[in-house]
């Protein structure tokens, strides 16, 4: 298992891009889709992922809709139009973020 | 292969009553968290379909760590507290927008002239504090009352914070204002134009923000609860 840690500050982009693959999604759905696509390296614990999404959904880059289930009540995420366009440049900027990693921890080496 | 055992009405009730258990007043925050607790459990029993319901909502809720909901109910509140801030400030500006002129023109006009009367600061920091008073008393009574029917109903997050926190806004932030003008020593008689123009506008935006947070929104609460949560018409 990998160090969590290093994951943290990449919460948000990581629910941005997931919910720009689909339509909506709801918490635990999030957790679990996480765990498959990384196969287990990556667990979103509980206490961070929630206060994530209620800070996305505060800052107006998610939008929540309710589906009733028996009486359990699920609320599903989805990227509002500006969610979508600021999905786009936290990607780029995470592209970027692993480029430079890359160069930190493993520099080419070159003969020039 | 055996039937995927699901989580009960009865089991979900349950969910709910131990959330409000562990600290998390709100319908709102208790339902996501109910949710989350159900699916994780069905989850546990796909593993161990045996064990009971009580041990596995245990096992769930250990994932949330030693401060269990803590973490989640503080940050919400927080990232509410900025949605509040949002429609108080989307209020303000409607103000500005609908032909408002002349009751904002009054208000100035009112603080623009009393700075100019001696002893007027003394007075209008008299008044406040009283007013402050009252409403503290009021919001003490609302709190009682609110605690009386904590267990029975269903309490909404925006729904307290438009009608007892105000975001923190209340008038003691007018009796602060006019203490600072009273520790500040101004004597306004010998102000100059501008800064009496000045205080007078601080005044008056104070006043139109207050009007707003403690008349204007909680006449809107309904509305404002329905936008922002899609369940609260399910009920």
């Amino acid at each position: 298992m990998g160090n969590q840690k290093l994951y943290k500050g990449s919460l948000q982009t990581i629910i941005l891009k997931l919910l720009a693959n689909t339509d909506k999604m709801y918490g635990y759905e999030i957790t679990q889709k996480v765990k498959e696509l990384t196969q287990g390296e990556l667990k979103i614990t509980e206490g961070a992922l929630y206060p994530a999404l209620h800070k996305l959904e505060a800052d107006g880059l998610l939008e929540v809709e309710v589906a009733k289930i028996g009486n359990r009540m699920r609320k599903y995420y989805k990227l509002t139009e500006q969610g979508t366009k600021e999905t786009v440049g936290k990607l780029a900027e995470m592209q970027e973020f692993l480029r430079t990693m890359e160069q930190l921890v493993s520099p080419k080496l070159s003969l020039d | 292969m055996n039937q995927k055992r699901q989580v009960t009405e009865e089991e979900v009730t349950e969910l709910y009553l131990f959330t409000r258990k562990h600290f998390v007043e709100h319908y709102d925050v208790q339902s996501e968290l109910v949710d989350h607790l159900a699916n994780d459990i069905e989850q546990i029993w796909l593993e161990h379909p045996q064990l009971p319901f009580d041990k596995a909502r245990d096992l769930s809720f250990k994932k949330f760590g030693v401060f269990g909901f803590m973490d989640v109910v503080e940050k919400k509140q927080k990232a509410m507290h900025k949605k509040y801030w949002k429609i108080l400030w989307r209020f303000v500006k409607e103000w500005f927008t609908l032909p408002k002129i002349i009751s904002t023109a009054l208000i100035f006009m009112l603080y623009f002239s009393l700075f100019q009367v001696p002893y007027s600061i003394h007075i209008l920091f008299g008044a406040f504090v009283v007013w402050a008073l009252y409403d503290l008393i009021q919001f003490a009574q609302n709190r009682r009352k609110n605690k009386g029917k904590k267990q029975a109903e269903k309490r909404w997050l925006l729904q307290d914070m438009i009608g007892e926190t105000r975001g923190g806004f209340s008038f003691l932030t007018f009796v602060n204002f006019f203490n600072i003008i009273n520790l500040l020593k101004i004597d306004f008689g010998t102000l100059p134009f501008y800064w009496l123009a000045l205080f007078a506008t601080l005044g008056t935006l104070l006043t139109i923000v207050f009007y707003v947070s403690a008349v204007v929104l909680p006449q809107k609460a309904t509305q404002l609860l329905e936008e922002t949560y899609p369940e609260y018409k399910m009920q």
